[in-house]
């Protein structure tokens, strides 16, 4: 299902939590939402699924206002790490309620995900680990086939193989089940071979909207002689830089062409790619406000993909 | 979607396994006073202020568990509130069935000792034995109780430690119920003759008793209607 | 599994095309579909398919509608061509600068490259 975002305002009181939001996600796409600790990621998630009304703007999903619309809500599952889907006496308890109020529940697919993740009917919700009741969420929320499925920090308390098994489960059924899906996670290194774009938001506001392949792409390490490096990143948009002793080495974010590539090794400085934790540190730094380091089209700006996806 | 006829048939279990236990007990009590002291009341029409918390918290429940429950799984607060309506519709009449059962198991228990069924208290109805009358009693109450539940944990829901501020309101439901049978006000610590309805008949009691649990349900809307689910849970 | 820093298609595309100058992968062979390589590596669908593309749009694969992506028959002869040609930018540049800057005289280098002709 995709989703349409305009001028989205959340206040809590006198707090702005998400803050003139723009944007638009296309069907059967994976997206990455990242963002810092209140950044406004949950609400803004909790916005798209009708658990909370906006205080400005609109949010379409399939073409049609989402709160209080249950032709819409219906369509949409959303899993926060509290676990209003899963706080009930029994797992089973908790699989009866969504195979009753879930349109589209696969109980033998919910079956066999229990199955993977160790878990038992006859558990209490209250009695398992912080992992365990991750694990139950991700399967409420895969087993719920919605087709714009959100997972908010899904993970946290999952050990490492949890984890692996929930990120094969994801990709499988995402294949054979094609759906719009919205990560929010911390565990950025471990997740960005996952997306297909990015989202990263910072103090309520979208800061970085790309293909998560472009978005690595831009991101590079120059690093040098420290006034060589400053020399070759002026009018360049540097995220940050740092220095060891003669040697300097900066983040810039930007397309570098062919010709500047050459200019910087005949210069004796070395090229090198950024993971994605690095670039979102740096874009969502305090100190070097990112709203502003960032070309503001590149965030509003809807992709291309996506504006075929909005005429149809 | 179709309506929980499941869950509400297990909570009707519950609530039916909760009344065994608890009329075993006072059975217990009532031969205790009959063997240590003597027995000259109905020791049931004693007990029967308990299950009124019973009712209250079966209230609080709905919202506190089964609200962000719903919404969560994609349902509107429209959609809920109507279940829940029903849900009070069909469970208050249940729990004064087994109010109604307690009465005459009692009157059977008290014919075949030869104790005397006294009531202490002013009722709608003269005798235990008065079917209609004392499940019409006993369905008001209900009634006003788990609205008066419904609203309050609505209201703690909503906006937390302000919700201390819905109970006034809360024991207002609680009062207009027990105004309409017109007996007296039994909450802890105070009891006075409420005497607005001077001479109740059935249709007063009735109406009163719709009147307050629709009210209560009114009230309750007003505040789920756009709640926000919260974003972290206690 | 992959070094998480540079686009991960150029890094399926790269090691798709070692198979292909190797030999594991030969001529008219079909490749694994995108989305075993998804499922295999634990990435994006379409991050693989976008390697796929670049293979095709450089004529290393090609497309059989319906059934998937088979290595072109020319592809291993026009790989080791291309190697050939960015041998001696990519492999001798960099061992002479390295030559240099480590004070290995270059006739030395040339001495070895001469041994190492007379053993193979």
């Amino acid at each position: 299902m995709n989703v349409e975002v305009r001028d989205l305002r959340v206040d809590y009181g006198e707090v702005r939590a998400v803050d003139g939001m723009t944007f638009s996600l296309g069907e059967g796409k994976i997206y990455g939402l990242l963002g810092r600790n209140g950044s406004g990621k949950t609400t803004l998630m909790s916005v798209l699924a009708g658990f909370r009304r906006q205080s400005g703007g609109t949010v379409r999903v399939g073409g049609r206002p989402v709160f209080e619309n249950g032709k819409v809500t219906g369509e949409i599952c959303l899993i926060r790490d509290a676990g209003e889907t899963i706080d009930i006496d029994k797992v089973d308890d908790a699989l009866y309620f969504a195979e009753w109020l879930r349109p589209r529940w696969d109980a033998a697919y919910a079956n066999e995900l229990l199955e993977r993740f160790g878990l038992r009917r006859k558990m209490s919700v209250k009695a398992m680990s912080k992992g365990q009741r991750s694990a139950l969420g991700v399967v409420v929320g895969l087993a719920s086939r919605s087709p714009l499925t959100m997972f908010d920090e899904s993970y946290l308390g999952m050990d490492a193989p949890s984890r692996y098994a929930f990120y094969d489960a994801l990709l499988a059924d995402f294949m054979a089940h094609p759906r719009t899906i919205i990560l929010s996670t911390h565990l950025i290194e471990e997740y960005s071979p996952l997306f297909e774009e990015v989202m990263i938001i910072d103090r309520g506001r979208l800061v970085v909207r790309e293909e998560s392949q472009t978005l690595l792409a831009r991101g590079t390490a120059v690093t040098g002689p420290a006034d060589r490096v400053a020399e070759f990143t002026a009018g360049l948009t540097v995220l940050n830089t740092r220095r060891l002793g003669p040697t300097a080495s900066a983040t810039v974010y930007g397309d570098l062409d062919e010709a500047r590539r050459r200019k910087a090794r005949e210069a004796g400085l070395e090229l090198g790619p950024i993971a994605m934790q690095d670039l979102f540190v740096h874009l969502t730094e305090p100190s070097g406000d990112a709203a502003r380091a960032v070309p503001a089209g590149d965030a509003a700006a809807p992709h291309g993909a996506d504006q075929s996806g909005d005429a149809r | 979607m179709r309506f929980p006829s499941r869950l509400l048939a297990s909570q009707l279990f519950f609530a039916g396994l909760v009344w065994a236990a608890f009329y075993a007990v006072v059975t217990l009590i009532t031969v205790g006073i009959a063997v240590f002291g003597t027995l000259t009341n109905s020791v049931w029409e004693s007990a029967t202020q308990v299950p009124r918390w019973f009712a209250l918290f079966a209230g609080v429940a709905m919202i506190r568990e089964f609200l962000p429950l719903y919404i969560a799984h994609g349902q509107t607060r429209r959609q809920f509130g109507a279940q829940a309506a029903v849900t009070v519709a069909l469970y208050a009449p249940a729990l004064s069935a087994l109010l109604v059962l307690g009465y005459l198991l009692e009157t059977l228990l008290y014919n075949v000792a030869g104790w005397p069924q006294e009531l202490a208290r002013p009722h709608l109805f003269a005798s235990p034995t008065d079917v209609p009358l004392v499940f019409l009693e006993y369905l008001v109450e209900f009634l006003a109780w788990i609205v008066a539940g419904t609203f309050m944990a609505a209201a703690f829901y909503r906006w937390q430690g302000g919700g201390l501020l819905s109970i006034p309101l809360g024991i207002g439901l609680v009062v207009l119920g027990e105004a309409a049978i017109g007996t007296e006000l039994r909450l802890p610590f105070i009891r006075f003759p409420l005497g607005v309805v001077s001479t109740p008949t059935v249709l007063t009691v009735l109406a009163g008793g719709v009147g307050c649990s629709l009210l209560g349900l009114a009230m309750t809307w007003s505040i789920i209607r756009d709640v926000p689910l919260r974003n972290r849970l206690a | 599994m992959f070094d998480d820093r540079s686009p991960i298609y150029r890094q399926i595309a790269d090691r798709i095309k070692a198979d292909v100058l190797s030999g594991v992968l030969k001529g008219d062979e079909q490749v694994m579909s995108t989305n075993q390589y998804a499922a295999f590596y634990r990435i994006n669908p379409a991050t693989a398919a976008k390697a796929f593309q670049q293979l095709v749009d450089e004529g290393v694969l090609y497309k059989k509608r319906g059934i998937g992506m088979f290595v072109s028959p020319a592809a291993p002869d026009a790989l080791r061509a291309e190697r050939r040609e960015r041998f001696f930018a990519d492999v001798v540049d960099p061992m002479v600068a390295e030559a240099k800057a480590v004070g290995i005289p270059l006739g030395d280098v040339v001495k070895r490259i001469g041994e190492l002709e007379g053993r193979g």
